[in-house]
């Protein structure tokens, strides 16, 4: 039975090749946008190396000042983050980092251009990176101030082609280092771990950075001893912020801003608020109504196409009713044709999004991107356009097959 | 005629009411990307106010960062804020940006120097306002030495650019656009006027400071580049002495034209000689263009492709069920045929119809997108811009639906009248 359906199935298809085409187009290109969606959504947000602790991970990535006059928003200084958040309770490790820089290094007549990241010890430790050779630099380096970094895949190939590179010495924004290792790639939009060079932050130029009271140019990542304890360390630094010095009240009195996963302060920065709440809710809820509405186009062109195209099949429904078919048999038949169809574009859609998805990466416009096909979305959009193709296909096939088979047979099917 | 095909297309309500959900949608998928479009052509064809050829960047980060607001981007600064001149030697900092000028200036290849606070195309951002809180007009701000037009190429249009005969003034000469005077000045002309609200009285902590004092008005300084809305913009003296209130964060070069980039090298380890304990990037101003545009566009590019994919799907789908539909009227157009009617006259019915069905959802898109600005969805756009996008957005989606009928409706006119008569 399932054989003949199938087999009836393709004969339409291939009929009335138009509209075949139009379907498989719509269902196909509706999950390659869902899918390159999703997948530059995980490219920032989803827990991956290095970010492989993220459930009991969060960042104090930026905090705003506030005074009578003036504000101040962005990463905080080193003072602030070792008074404050380096001495949370509950907390298995606590790492202080810069912001990468752009630095250039002058090497065998050329110029080359990197970001370069000042991190403790510890950041080793909180984030999960593959070293290919060598391995991180310590605790200890970073407190004798030992010229030691960590480079990138990317970096390695810049300066010393396809050797190896640990022992090796570099020259980065005219100071010179020991590479003891080197770690793959990271994605720009891991804004936590990313860099191209590592290096420990005692060999910051200037010692300048110990006065940074309130604003400079650190962040932290806090690891959490499970997953529980983040709700109270969460409350536990928002509780201190009030208690914040404030070394010229005239200035600054206020201080602003959250220990946060990446979600919640994604919400804190893009949703403008004069407190700069964490709203990931609020956040949640817009990029899934600006998902609907997209969604909602293709899905009213695909109810479209299937009600207009059942409207033509009138005659056979009539004939097969005449031989004497039950209605839920037309109906049953109706499904699978439904289903097959949209199973052939999910399967389009899928090779489509890897395709789309390779394009961007070597575009070149987003550094060392590297995307995941969400095989979680990729069935919620599957499953999406399948109730749509049912619904809008079924429907007016269950209304037809009850129609009767003389007026069916003359053709006059169509639903006024 | 008009309500014979009304009723024409509510006799087939179903259907349609679908096609109009469709053309719905349609619109105001399109309109988002057209409003994009049509701001950032806009935008371009105003003036820029600078020009970039030949110009190079040193973004210079002294490693000593000041407590609070300063050096920070996207802050919101207090430049009137009291600070009477001393007899106190000239600050380490200024000293050293005299001498990095020097050594720049050292170079054949270099033809002037200037020191600035935001740079064309840099990521910071600054900003200062003036006024009350219901009436406050903002405007970005640009701490500059007297020689910054020369390196931008910057157009007076009145008055004349700060320089020698400011020093010791009792005023700080600054340099607005023409938007700025506009705003804060009217028709008035703004030269020898203290940056001041006319008809307000200064504040109480605006005694306190030195007066601004506009001494020059030039056309445009659109910091952020071509695609982005003109905005206020104020030019301030930077002094490089015990007067000093702020640091400069950038040198800007004008480079010979051909100069090539092993000259950055060559910049760097000058600078680097002069101070040790500094960082420098260079980059030439067409490369931070270029970067930056890139980025301002990449959203509209992608939003574009994704809208342009759809109206192509919207239109197949729209150019089968029209087909199915004039099919399934067989009978119908057979009887008209029968009864003396020309093709030509087929072909106009049935694209008639298609533009009233396409009307009705237009109504309803239209009417969505102008509760936009009534909702505060989109900044500050302006009505002109706004009302050219739904014509444009109403004009592609009219043309698209009358091609999308052209094939169905040319089959139309090949029906048979014996045909059609033969059902019966």
């Amino acid at each position: 039975m399932l054989k003949n359906y199938l087999k009836v199935a393709f004969k339409v298809f291939l009929r009335r090749k138009f509209f075949t085409f139009i379907s498989l187009f719509a269902i196909s290109f509706t999950l390659i946008i869902l899918m390159v969606a999703t997948a530059l959504f995980d490219n920032v947000f989803a827990p991956q190396p290095p970010e492989d602790k993220a459930d009991r991970s969060l960042y104090v990535m930026g905090i705003r000042l506030q005074g009578p006059e003036s504000q101040s928003t962005g990463p905080a200084g080193y003072v602030f983050l070792e008074r404050y958040v380096r001495t949370l309770p509950n907390v298995e490790k606590v790492s202080l980092y810069t912001t990468p820089n752009v630095v250039y290094s002058f090497w065998k007549g050329g110029k080359i251009k990197s970001f370069l990241k000042r991190t403790d010890g510890e950041f080793w430790q909180i984030m999960g990176f593959q070293f290919l050779e060598g391995g991180p630099f310590t605790v200890e380096d970073e407190k004798s101030a030992n010229f030691v970094a960590v480079i990138n895949e990317a970096t390695r190939r810049k300066f010393f082609g396809d050797e190896s590179a640990v022992g090796k010495m570099i020259e980065a924004d005219g100071q010179q280092f020991r590479v003891v290792g080197v770690v793959g790639n990271v994605p720009i939009f891991r804004i936590n771990p990313f860099s191209d060079i590592w290096v420990p932050i005692s060999t910051s130029k200037t010692n300048a950075y110990k006065s940074q009271l309130l604003r400079g140019e650190f962040q932290a990542a806090i690891l959490a001893k499970s997953s529980a304890d983040l709700p109270g360390i969460k409350s536990e630094f928002e509780s201190r912020l009030p208690g914040v010095e404030f070394p010229d009240k005239r200035e600054f009195n206020t201080a602003i801003g959250g220990a946060d996963t990446m979600f919640e302060f994604a919400s804190r920065m893009m949703i403008p608020s004069q407190q700069m709440e964490s709203q990931p809710r609020k956040l949640l809820a817009i990029i899934i109504s600006l998902m609907v509405l997209f969604m909602i186009l293709p899905t009213v062109n695909l109810i479209n196409i299937n009600v207009s195209r059942i409207l033509e099949r009138a005659s056979e429904i009539g004939v097969r009713k005449a031989f004497g078919a039950s209605s839920w048999t037309l109906v049953g038949q109706f499904v699978t044709e439904n289903v097959l169809l949209t199973l052939i574009g999910g399967v389009l859609g899928f090779f489509g999004s890897q395709f789309v998805l390779k394009l961007i990466a070597d575009s070149g416009l987003i550094p060392y991107a590297e995307f995941h096909l969400n095989y979680r979305f990729f069935v919620y959009g599957l499953l999406t356009a399948l109730f749509f193709g049912l619904f809008s296909g079924v429907y007016p096939a269950w209304k037809m097959s009850r129609l009767n088979p003389v007026q069916a047979l003359k053709g006059a099917g169509g639903s006024r | 005629m008009t309500k014979h095909l009304l009723k024409l297309v509510w006799n087939r309500k179903r259907i349609n009411f679908l096609i109009t959900v469709e053309i719905f949608f349609s619109f105001v998928v399109l309109f988002g990307v057209v409003l994009a479009a049509v701001y950032y052509v806009d935008n371009y064809n105003q003036p820029l106010g600078f020009t970039y050829e030949n110009v190079w960047r040193v973004a210079v980060e002294m490693n000593e960062r000041a407590e609070g607001s300063h050096s920070s981007q996207n802050t919101q600064t207090d430049l009137n804020a009291p600070k009477e001149p001393t007899e106190e030697a000239d600050p380490p900092a200024a000293a050293t940006f005299k001498q990095l000028m020097a050594a720049a200036k050292e170079f054949s290849e270099v033809e002037s120097v200037a020191t600035g606070t935001v740079s064309p195309y840099g990521d910071g951002t600054d900003t200062s306002a003036i006024g009350d809180d219901s009436n406050l007009i903002r405007y970005g701000v640009n701490l500059v030495s007297d020689d910054y037009p020369q390196v931008l190429g910057l157009t007076l249009t009145r008055g004349r650019w700060f320089g020698k005969e400011d020093d010791g003034a009792n005023y700080r000469p600054v340099v607005i656009n023409e938007k700025l005077s506009r705003d804060v000045f009217g028709e008035l002309d703004p030269l020898g006027k203290e940056l001041r609200r006319p008809n307000l009285p200064p504040k109480q902590e605006e005694e306190k400071s030195t007066p601004m004092r506009v001494v020059g008005v030039i056309n445009e300084f659109r910091k952020d580049g071509e695609y982005t809305a003109p905005e206020n913009f104020l030019f301030q003296r930077q002094l490089l002495n015990n007067q000093m209130r702020r640091e400069p964060n950038c040198l800007m070069l004008k480079v010979r034209p051909g100069t090539t980039a092993e000259f950055e090298e060559k910049v760097i380890k000058r600078l680097q000689a002069v101070a040790k304990d500094w960082s420098f990037e260079i980059e030439p101003v067409t490369k931070m263009r270029e970067t930056a545009n890139t980025f301002r566009l990449a959203p509209l590019i992608a939003g574009g492709l994704v809208a342009g994919f759809l109206m192509l799907m919207v239109a197949m789908g729209l150019t089968g069920v029209l087909w199915q539909n004039v099919t399934q009227r067989t009978k119908e157009i057979g009887l008209r045929r029968a009864k003396g009617a020309t093709a030509r006259r087929i072909h106009k019915q049935i694209l008639a119809e298609l533009v009233i069905i396409a009307t009705f959802g237009l109504i309803f898109g239209v009417a969505a997108v102008v509760q936009f600005p009534l909702l505060d969805v989109i900044g500050d756009i302006n009505s002109r811009v706004f009302s050219l996008s739904i014509v444009i957005s109403l004009a592609v989606i009219y043309a698209l639906t009358v091609i999308c009928g052209l094939y169905p409706s040319w089959m139309a006119t090949k029906v048979q009248p014996a045909e059609a008569l033969h059902y019966e």
